[in-house]
């Protein structure tokens, strides 16, 4: 694998996403919106008690930034004039992904940040640790997810469209508005439990942190190597 | 003959439709080589497998000795392509789509910095090489995708219509560009639908129909087997006159052939057809409208071989 190409991909899908300013005020106000709205629409307890939903939420959304990414890159031909350089598929895939992750963690130290300052609690702040590799564990789930439906829409339109019907049920099945999670084995109702576990109750155990972190962290895997697969036969020379 | 592309029977189909129907080209090094054909006729299809995007469906061809099927990245280390469409990064600025096609090249920081701003230079786009491109004209846009192609010398350029919608001024800067380029002993593979483009910049030429090779040789073989005649063409009203229209004026032994083209025009080749007018209209007995007299082109090649324009 060449590092060079692939800093230098990353580099450029960073600087297109952050140069365009809806998406740039879309990046950093949807966390903003998010969380005041959640504070305000709730007293201060039971925001708390949802703050651990609030932080799963910002990361799905990734889903929706990192198909609509791809399905650009497909739709207006940029994808296809990589691909006639020595840039291999792989580093082109790679380096996308690589863009949004560096999104997705921005995004989680807004969350987090907002949370926190709004009134959150956490029960021990020697976890603190944890609140961040949590929603980065579905951070790199909603890759995959993303990735997958990036490979099979036909434009960016129908990326962003689609992407809510994943990203709903994910959101509402798995503990982002109820409380317990309907689905306890979607990624997100993992991640919701786990957070809870550790934000409210300061508990950190194998059996019910460290277990359900090795569950989404599968989750993270099986969706990103699906994802990539799909995309690389979708992109491939036909 | 050192060759750049050898393609043997190369077809691809997309379920029913034949769009390159088993085309052999033999395109020697150094050569500017020109494709011509109307929309539809497969000439970018072509260039999408020569240039590892698409998988023939069957047939080889070899690029610059690599196999397009087994060796596609020691291929793309070699080429440069400049697509039919603006394909370019909107929030990036020049230098930096120029950049990035050289970094993916490996091409080292100090060089492809210099070659940048040469390249910028030459098509006059130097006082707008920092500015973001999301706002520049069609032309200048077009005039940045042809650099894409060129930053990192490659020994093989494929240009497909690189310059449509330029105006003539900026055309001809464009084709300058292109024909430095070819005396720096790239070989260049020059897909268009402009005979004028074709005529002008290729050694030698395929026209394409359908898929297929329909003629081949240098611009002035092609033109030179419609004979020495001059073209007349005109318009008239009917229709379902233009076969007799035309039989009569090839009753006169100095008109070598008529062919009508479109739903209104009558194209003929008379040796000497310009002194011998008068005698012409007389012999088609219809009124010629919007008459043209001029020296054939790739067009009237083209008419000659299928009955339709170009752009028909």
């Amino acid at each position: 694998m060449n590092v060079h190409r692939l800093w230098y991909l990353t580099l450029k899908n960073f600087k297109t996403m952050v140069r365009d300013k809806a998406q740039l005020a879309w990046l950093l106000g949807y966390p903003l919106i998010f969380v005041l709205l959640y504070r305000f629409a709730f007293e201060e307890g039971v925001f708390a008690l949802m703050a651990p939903a609030i932080l799963i939420a910002g990361p799905t959304i990734l889903i929706m930034q990192l198909s609509t990414h791809f399905a650009e890159e497909k739709e207006f031909g940029t994808l296809q004039r990589l691909v006639t350089t020595p840039a291999s598929r792989s580093i082109i895939l790679l380096s996308g992904l690589l863009a949004q992750l560096i999104v997705g963690i921005i995004q989680i130290v807004i969350f987090l940040a907002l949370i926190l300052i709004l009134g959150a609690e956490v029960a021990s702040y020697a976890y603190i640790f944890y609140l961040f590799l949590i929603p980065f564990l579905v951070t790199f789930s909603s890759l995959g997810f993303g990735l997958l439906l990036a490979s099979i829409v036909k434009n960016s339109g129908s990326a962003g469209g689609i992407a809510w019907f994943i990203i709903l049920p994910l959101q509402f099945l798995g503990g982002v508005v109820t409380n317990p999670p309907l689905l306890g084995f979607l990624p997100t109702s993992l991640a919701v439990e786990s957070l809870r576990s550790v934000m409210t109750d300061g508990i950190v155990s194998f059996e019910i942190v460290g277990l359900r972190l090795i569950y989404l962290l599968i989750w993270g895997l099986v969706a990103s190597l699906i994802g990539i697969l799909f995309f690389q036969r979708k992109t491939a020379i036909l | 003959m050192e060759l750049a592309i050898e393609t043997n029977g190369l077809k691809k189909y997309f379920d029913d439709i034949h769009a390159v129907d088993g085309i052999d080209l033999k395109i020697p090094k150094g050569s500017l080589f020109g494709v011509l054909g109307p929309n539809g006729a497969g000439k970018t299809t072509t260039i999408r497998m020569l240039t590892t995007v698409l998988y023939p469906t069957s047939g080889d061809a070899k690029v610059l000795g690599f196999d397009i099927k087994k060796e596609t990245n020691e291929i793309q280390k070699r080429i440069g392509v400049c697509p039919q469409d603006l394909v370019m990064y909107d929030r990036l600025t020049a230098r930096e789509n120029i950049h990035l096609i050289a970094q993916m090249h490996g091409m080292a920081k100090m060089d492809y910095k210099e070659r940048t701003d040469e390249l910028l230079g030459k098509m006059n786009l130097l006082d707008r090489a920092d500015s973001i491109i999301k706002n520049f004209s069609g032309g200048m846009k077009r005039r940045l995708n042809v650099l894409m192609a060129v930053v990192h010398e490659p020994e093989l350029l494929f240009f497909d219509e690189p310059t449509a919608g330029l105006d003539p001024q900026a055309r001809r800067v464009v084709w300058d560009f292109i024909k430095d380029f070819q005396e720096k002993e790239s070989t260049i593979l020059l897909i268009t639908h402009s005979m004028e483009e074709a005529d002008d910049l290729s050694d030698e030429l395929v026209i394409i129909d359908y898929g297929k090779i329909i003629a081949q040789g240098s611009p002035e073989e092609l033109k030179g087997k419609l004979g020495e005649g001059d073209i007349i063409e005109f318009k008239v009203k009917a229709t379902e006159e233009r076969s007799e229209i035309i039989q009569r004026a090839q009753k006169l032994d100095f008109v070598k052939w008529g062919k009508s083209v479109g739903k209104h025009r009558v194209v003929l080749n008379a040796l000497d057809g310009l002194r011998r007018i008068s005698e012409i209209m007389d012999a088609v007995e219809v009124k010629m409208d919007d008459m043209k007299v001029r020296k054939n082109t790739l067009e009237d090649v083209f008419i000659d071989l299928t009955g339709r324009r170009l752009r028909d």
